[in-house]
């Protein structure tokens, strides 16, 4: 690394960044350093903004996103390093193995703030390791070590080890065995705190890379350091009052009875919409039953994390998204088993929504013939821990699910790729599309894939503004709006269970920015802002295959409606979600076929993708 | 009355608010309100469109043929109700809606020895024909019926809908408004009996979550269970739709489910 060099470019870079990110071979462990100038930092801020654009300036077109070229970015943000409530947060960006196109990840706690202390914005990591290594930096700069002894270990154990060996202040982000073995779905995590969507585990294990250990070197200044510490006071009061009470009280899993009684609790591969036990996986029975540990991220005052006594001893950090994926997806009904199952995807490092989507398919596949395996039905704990070793293993049947349920179903055929409950290769949340029909819109056009993190659009489904379940324009705008508030805050990076404390979400947003970086940023910027890195992820896929027809549900939810309580059928036509998304091409400024008109481009800044 | 009948007090919430909101439970299209010259109307969610009824004296017949106008190319059949039905059920609406075939062109509810014009059910394209008997100043809704095909429904037909048998037995939702007297003793009655289900932090440990409580609108139903109904706090009516409108009606039998309006996972 040029030392001198990248002094520099820290000294010019303004305030809240270091403009620099370290571009480091794993094969040999050498840093290349990338210049990142102010206007690129403020166009895409950080987080999964910066890392679209250094995927579109590091990523080779066509790239095979298991193949060494392909880049691995791990990328910090201004707020990081704060004492701004739950900014210590980074993202993990690739092109996905399972969905072929961009994804990104977040995750959380030390590692964001030694990561970006090591002065730099962003890490990628490029090439391959002949061996399996650890990728180390710090500094003193980047060196790889032996992994030979911690290959095959869970990422939890890897980071013990690890940090033993290290010493103090080294904070590590790893694989474990399932990454190794490359499955699609793979995870990166830290501190038990998984970037768990796309299969970027598989990227790092491709790339021989069990973990990478970071430390602080400097630390990272801010244009007002007293206001700073102001905001953070003003805003840790707010995290701790009614908006953010669920989380903190119960958890997200809270979500489960509640999404059960309004018909938007995904079961049995979706073909309901209700589990009727339900009440023995839920948050409310549960916390009564047994003692829950609260936990939180650095730097976070909420406190989320619920973590529940699993079969051995150890604990288990229990989320909404596990108990649906491995609990009513799969029609298990014992909160024993969907605790253990949510265990061993987080020691094998698999993502928990993908494994429940995969095995809830593949149990559907099962009980119609198409696939051979009898042991396979719903509602069998047995089986979905069987079928969750196999996958980590690529054993049996594990070898066909480890690929996610789209390569799957094509290879399965015979029909099945009708009740694949993917969009773009990438598993569904825990979001009934045709009950919450903006949602239904988030999840067909987002560019990861079948996604709630990067559109929340069940938020104006449930907020009583717009009928859930008639899809139309309403439900056009709420996902516009919801996929740019995610664009924000997940690149400035703010954790999204802070939503609510925000009154005028951009135009606070843009102060605490301006505090951090000293730039005058107002509502309309951010807003421009938001724009312009949905499109450039947008723009990304595209470069790399891309079509409109990428852009839809599976004929699952098109084809079948759910009857409901009321007496009212949900329903979702294509012609509606098409109608739908014609509305959204047009007010995001898209022609008939998704692709942003020139002008726009020009607009937005995004016309440097095209040279 | 001696009062507008929209505007009258129906536990916190009108009469005419009451009865939009549900009759727009029990269908698909919007909920037309037909105002008469110079009406003064109550405070309305934004679904409800409000259309005007310009010329004075037509009786009802001329609602109908300005509501049913505001529906052309939107909806194929329309219920028809007056504002003064506080007990109206949305189940009683289904059933008569639901009778209207490609065969029938009105369905009229017989019950308490009387039609129920003004609690039936019409095609849509009606409209037309409606105008021309305004025209002719035939203003009496029978005289519709002499030129479409209709059927009356009877009340033992109605109660073979097991929701209507189960929330509406005695078919109140027929029972109008007509005196000061018919209103005080209408308020009097106990509020529908409804169950509510409290999820997440609204739960207190240990607590089944689940009570009954006698309310005719969401407000009410929170101030029985001991809900604030805050800005954090959104209820789900029978599991389908979202309201945190304290003046939503609730009827007989409804399940009330408040939740976190932040669902995020």
């Amino acid at each position: 690394m040029k030392t001198v060099e990248v002094d520099q470019l820290r000294r010019v870079a303004p305030p809240g960044y270091f403009g620099v990110a370290a571009v480091v071979s794993a094969a040999s462990g050498e840093t290349v350093p990338l210049e990142l100038e102010e206007r690129v930092l403020r166009a895409y801020l950080g987080g999964v903004g910066l890392g679209a654009w250094l995927l579109h300036r590091l990523s080779p077109a066509g790239v095979d996103p298991l193949a060494p070229e392909a880049p691995l970015a791990f990328v910090f943000s201004p707020l990081v390093g704060t004492p701004l409530t739950t900014s210590a947060k980074f993202a993990v960006v690739a092109k996905s193995p399972l969905t072929g196109l961009l994804t990104d990840a977040l995750a959380s706690s030390h590692f964001a703030i030694a990561g970006k202390r090591t002065g730099f914005d962003a890490i990628v990591i490029s090439d391959a390791a002949d061996r399996p290594s650890v990728l180390l930096l710090d500094g003193d700069g980047s060196r790889l070590e032996d992994a030979e002894t911690l290959w095959g270990l869970s990422a939890a154990e890897t980071e013990a080890r690890l940090g033993d060996r290290l010493g103090s202040g080294w904070y590590i982000a790893a694989i474990g065995p399932a990454g190794e073995r490359q499955v699609r779905y793979a995870t990166i995590s830290h501190d038990g705190r998984h970037a768990g969507r796309g299969g970027l585990g598989a990227v790092m294990g491709a790339k021989n890379v069990k973990a990478i250990a970071v430390r602080a070197a400097m630390k990272v200044p801010s244009a007002d350091p007293r206001g700073v510490v102001e905001a953070a006071r003003a805003l840790n009061k707010l995290s701790f009052g009614p908006a953010t009470a669920k989380y903190r009280e119960l958890g997200t899993l809270a979500n489960l009875l509640a999404f059960n009684a309004i018909n938007s609790l995904p079961t049995r591969n979706f073909k309901e919409a209700t589990f009727d036990a339900a009440p023995q996986l839920s948050a409310e029975e549960l916390s009564a039953m047994t003692s829950v540990v609260r936990h939180g991220c650095a730097s976070c005052t909420i406190g989320c994390e619920h973590i529940y006594p699993g079969p051995d001893g150890k604990g288990v950090r229990v989320e909404y998204e596990n108990v649906f994926a491995l609990g009513s997806l799969c029609g298990v009904s014992r909160s024993d088993a969907v605790l253990e199952a949510s265990a061993r995807c987080d020691e094998l490092g698999i993502d928990t929504i993908s494994a429940g989507g995969t095995i809830a398919w593949a149990m559907e596949c099962a009980e119609g013939g198409l696939i051979d395996a009898p042991w396979l039905r719903f509602g069998e704990a047995e089986a979905l821990l069987r079928a969750i070793d196999e996958i980590g293993s690529r054993r049996g049947l594990g070898a066909l699910l480890a690929e996610g349920s789209r390569r799957a179903a094509a290879q399965v055929g015979r029909g099945s790729q009708a009740f694949a409950p993917q969009v773009k290769g990438l598993e569904l949340p825990g979001y009934e599309p045709r009950t919450l029909q903006a949602m239904a819109l988030g999840l067909a056009v987002n560019a990861r894939g079948a996604d709630h993190n990067r559109s929340g659009a069940y938020e104006a489904d449930l907020s009583g503004s717009h009928d859930r379940l008639t899809g139309g324009p309403a439900h056009v705008a709420a996902a516009v709006e919801s996929e740019n508030r995610a664009a924000v805050m997940d690149s400035m990076i703010l954790c999204k269970f802070l939503r609510g404390v925000f009154v005028r979400p951009f135009e606070e947003w843009g102060r605490l920015l301006q505090l951090v970086t000293g730039w005058d940023v107002s509502e309309g910027e951010l807003k421009t802002t938001a724009e312009r890195i949905v499109l450039s992820k947008r723009l990304f896929n595209q470069r790399e295959g891309w079509t409109r027809a990428d852009d839809w549900l599976p004929e699952r939810f098109l084809s079948e409606s759910l009857e409901l309580e009321s007496g009212r059928t949900a329903a979702l036509p294509a012609e509606r979600l098409r109608e739908m998304i014609d509305v959204y091409y047009v007010v995001r400024g898209l022609d008939q076929e998704g692709t942003p008109s020139q002008g726009r481009m020009s607009e937005l800044g995004l016309d440097e993708f095209l040279s | 009355m001696g009062t507008s009948k929209a505007l009258l007090e129906w536990h916190g919430s009108t009469l005419l608010r009451r009865v939009g909101g549900i009759v727009g439970r029990a269908v698909d299209g919007p909920v037309i309100c037909v105002r008469a010259p110079r009406q003064e109307l109550p405070r309305l969610p934004q679904r409800f469109e409000v259309v005007d009824d310009e010329e004075v004296g037509r009786g009802p017949l001329g609602g109908i043929a300005v509501g049913l106008a505001a529906l052309a190319g939107r909806s194929e059949v329309a219920y028809v109700s007056s504002t003064d039905v506080p007990m109206l059920h949305p189940a009683f609406v289904r059933r008569v809606v639901a009778e209207v075939n490609d065969d029938l062109d009105v369905c009229v509810p017989y019950v308490r020895g009387f039609r129920q014009p003004l609690a039936a059910a019409y095609r849509v394209e009606l409209a037309a024909r409606v105008q021309k008997l305004l025209d002719a100043d035939r203003l009496r809704p029978s005289f519709l019926l002499e030129e479409c095909r209709w059927s009356k429904l009877d009340e033992r037909r109605i109660l073979s809908d097991p929701d209507v048998a189960r929330c509406d037995p005695g078919l109140d939702s027929v029972t109008n408004l007509n005196e000061p007297s018919d209103y005080e003793a209408a308020r009097a009655r106990p509020a529908p009996e409804v169950v509510v289900e409290r999820f997440g932090v609204l739960r207190s440990p240990g607590e089944s979550g689940t009570t009954r409580v006698r309310a005719a609108t969401l407000g009410e139903a929170a101030q029985a269970s001991a809900t604030p109904l805050t800005e954090d706090i959104v209820a789900a009516l029978n599991g389908d739709q979202i309201s945190k409108d304290p003046e939503e009606p609730v009827v007989e039998g409804d399940v009330i489910s408040f939740m976190s309006a932040d669902a995020g996972g």
